[in-house]
């Protein structure tokens, strides 16, 4: 099945469906099953009697949806994994049920229009969202087969492993030098040569370092936009994480200083070249553009539900839903 | 400016004349404004070029190096007034200014955005705290201190004196605090610092200018202060280091020599209200200087 109904208050919808399998293997068998299934390339509502509804419309109604994923992306090592991940802000739900597979060392783009939880989702991975009041969360995310949610995992320790760059430079109003060792610094490390040869390399993995080698010790606050979101992100992984999450990177920037940081997130994921580090990359945008530019794998959102979720290439000239299509053409949203 | 004019050259006599008047009215703010700051300066100069006028006789060597007689022919100097103003404000400040500046953190940092039961009746007391009169402070510190150690003593002085410097350091650590963006504290969060590294690393020495205001602020609050230390300290014509005996204050001793009937003592009594602004001038921008030290060697 390529959409599937929750029975619900809408039966006349969910009448000629079969039972929602288990979110883990909607996950591994969802694209099989849409093979299988005849008429696969439309949507499940076959009959003839039910109302013809788009996925969208059956959204906005409240219906339970499960996003279509294509099969290219559970061919890839997933390093985290998404099952049934609910996610409420007091009594309203953000998130519902989402289900996916990052790729490991690969840039996934998660797009959609304002509001649907992309935000949140990326902040669910290194549980960012546990700091806002009231944020409760169903279902699991695993990080190596390791829930990030179970008891005994330390946000502190998770935020080590998956970094974080924020939609406005936020340097910190200290030196340059003092701001990409900050992870370090916070982690005990004092010894000069350790933290000196850490912030050589996370400079110059954010391609930052011709420019910040001679000013190390000024103050980062003297930076353009462009070179503090680039310090951001060297910051970020001077703290040598697995995962990378970036919430909308370039919006504050002018398109120069965009480009530049495209090319690092390019050059991050490490797909030229393995010795670049090779991050797996999440990454929030508004822009279209660049998320066909700098990403391997997209997933459109809509109010809090993954809608379809597949290889870049294909979400954006080969989408398998006209939604899809729709959003990634510019026609709604 | 060419819009509005063109149009109301074009338009109707009503909308000129409307255009007049909200000049009039902004020229008229911008007056009021220029009055009333002259009026500040000028009342800034007066007070200041009074206490010179009245405090430079007075000055010498033998203030700095002689304590009170008590004899009016020979007043002596005000050195265990120094001292003992200088005691009493360390003495108020190692109580009163780590206590303010953790309930401004808390209120600021760890209460849920400043909701709650803890903070909102912490901010409460504190605002009336900082409006109590402060001899009510003085009453207080005489209870809990003066009455049951028999008699007037320095302990009793310095912590009637850390009462009123609490609420001042704590509320305006919490307002300096809050000012310091948030996307700070995010940023070290995301990068798996815990919420005392954050606030000791990231959002303090932002704001570190401002914390040390605060507490200046409330330093020379607490060292202009006599009534709470009427009941307390009481005062002491000799030098003293033992806060267990009635202990000496500048402000204390200038209030008996200023509203003494003799000449020589008022004259010292003036003397020592110069030395005060000094001591409080070189203390906040000693302070200041270190403090801004400290920020820098460690970012």
């Amino acid at each position: 099945m390529v959409v599937q109904a929750m029975p619900g208050r809408d039966c006349a919808l969910s009448m000629n469906h079969p039972p929602i399998p288990s979110p883990d293997a909607a996950i591994a068998g969802g694209e099989a099953r849409a093979g299988d299934a005849p008429g696969a390339t439309g949507f499940g509502f076959g009959a003839a009697r039910q109302p013809k509804l788009s996925v969208l419309e059956a959204i906005r109604r409240g219906e339970s949806v499960q996003g279509h994923t294509h099969a290219a992306v559970e061919k890839e090592a997933a390093l985290l994994r998404v099952r049934d991940f609910k996610l409420f802000y007091g009594k309203s739900q953000a998130l519902h049920s989402i289900n996916m597979a990052i790729p490991e060392k690969r840039v996934t783009a998660l797009i959609g229009p304002s509001g649907c939880g992309k935000s949140t989702l990326l902040r669910s991975f290194n549980r960012m969202n546990d700091l806002v009041d009231g944020v409760r969360t169903e279902g699991t995310i695993t990080l190596r087969e390791r829930n990030l949610y179970d008891r005994g995992v330390d946000p502190i320790d998770l935020r080590r492993k998956v970094g974080m760059v924020f939609q406005k430079p936020n340097p910190f109003p200290m030196s340059i030098f003092e701001n990409v060792v900050y992870p370090l610094r916070i982690a005990g490390e004092r010894k000069r040569g350790v933290l000196e040869a850490a912030a050589e390399k996370a400079l110059r993995s954010s391609a930052l370092w011709e420019e910040a080698k001679d000013r190390l010790s000024e103050s980062a606050l003297g930076m353009s936009g462009g070179q503090q979101q680039r310090l951001c992100i060297a910051r970020a992984i001077a703290a040598e994480p697995e995962v990378l999450l970036m919430d909308e990177p370039c919006s504050a920037l002018d398109p120069i200083a965009t480009m530049k940081i495209e090319e690092l997130i390019h050059q991050m994921s490490g797909r030229d070249d393995q010795s670049a580090g090779g991050y797996t990359v999440l990454i929030v945008t508004h822009n279209m553009h660049q998320a066909a530019r700098v990403s391997d794998y997209t997933a459109f959102m809509y109010l809090g539900r993954l809608v379809e979720y597949g290889p870049t290439a294909n979400i954006f000239q080969n989408p398998h839903l006209p939604e899809t299509e729709q959003y990634v053409t510019g026609r709604f949203g | 400016m060419s819009v509005i004019g063109a149009t109301s050259l074009s338009g109707k006599r009503g909308g000129e004349s409307r255009f007049a008047l909200r000049r009039i009215r902004s020229s008229g703010m911008f007056w009021a404004c220029c009055a009333s700051t002259m009026a500040v300066i000028t009342l800034l100069f007066l007070v200041a070029g009074y206490l010179f006028v009245l405090g430079l006789p007075g000055i010498s060597w033998a203030l700095f190096t002689q304590d009170a007689t008590g004899d009016p022919e020979a007043p002596g100097g005000l050195r265990h007034a120094i001292v003992g103003t200088l005691v009493l404000i360390a003495l108020s400040g190692v109580v009163g200014v780590p206590v303010g500046l953790l309930a401004g953190v808390y209120l600021s940092e760890y209460s849920r955005e400043g909701r709650g039961v803890p903070a909102r009746a912490t901010r409460f007391v504190s605002d009336v705290l900082a409006g109590v009169p402060s001899i009510v402070t003085g009453i207080l510190g005489y209870e809990l201190l003066v009455v049951p150690m028999g008699h007037y003593n320095g302990w009793a002085g310095a912590l009637a004196l850390a009462f009123i410097m609490v609420p001042i350091v704590a509320r305006t650590t919490e307002e300096m605090l809050r000012l310091v963006p948030d996307s700070f504290r995010a940023g070290s969060l995301a990068l798996g610092a815990t919420r005392s590294q954050t606030i000791l690393r990231v959002v303090a020495p932002a704001a570190t200018g401002s914390l040390v205001t605060g507490v200046m602020l409330a330093i020379a609050r607490v060292a202009g202060e006599t009534a709470p230390l009427l009941f307390t300290a009481l005062g002491n014509r000799a030098l003293t280091w033992d806060p267990s005996q009635p202990f000496p204050s500048l402000t204390k001793q200038v209030f008996d020599y200023v509203t003494g009937p003799y000449e020589s003592q008022k004259r010292v009594g003036w003397a020592g209200i110069l030395v005060l602004i000094a001591i409080l001038l070189v203390l906040n921008v000693s302070v200041r200087i270190v403090a801004a030290r400290a920020v820098r060697s460690r970012t």
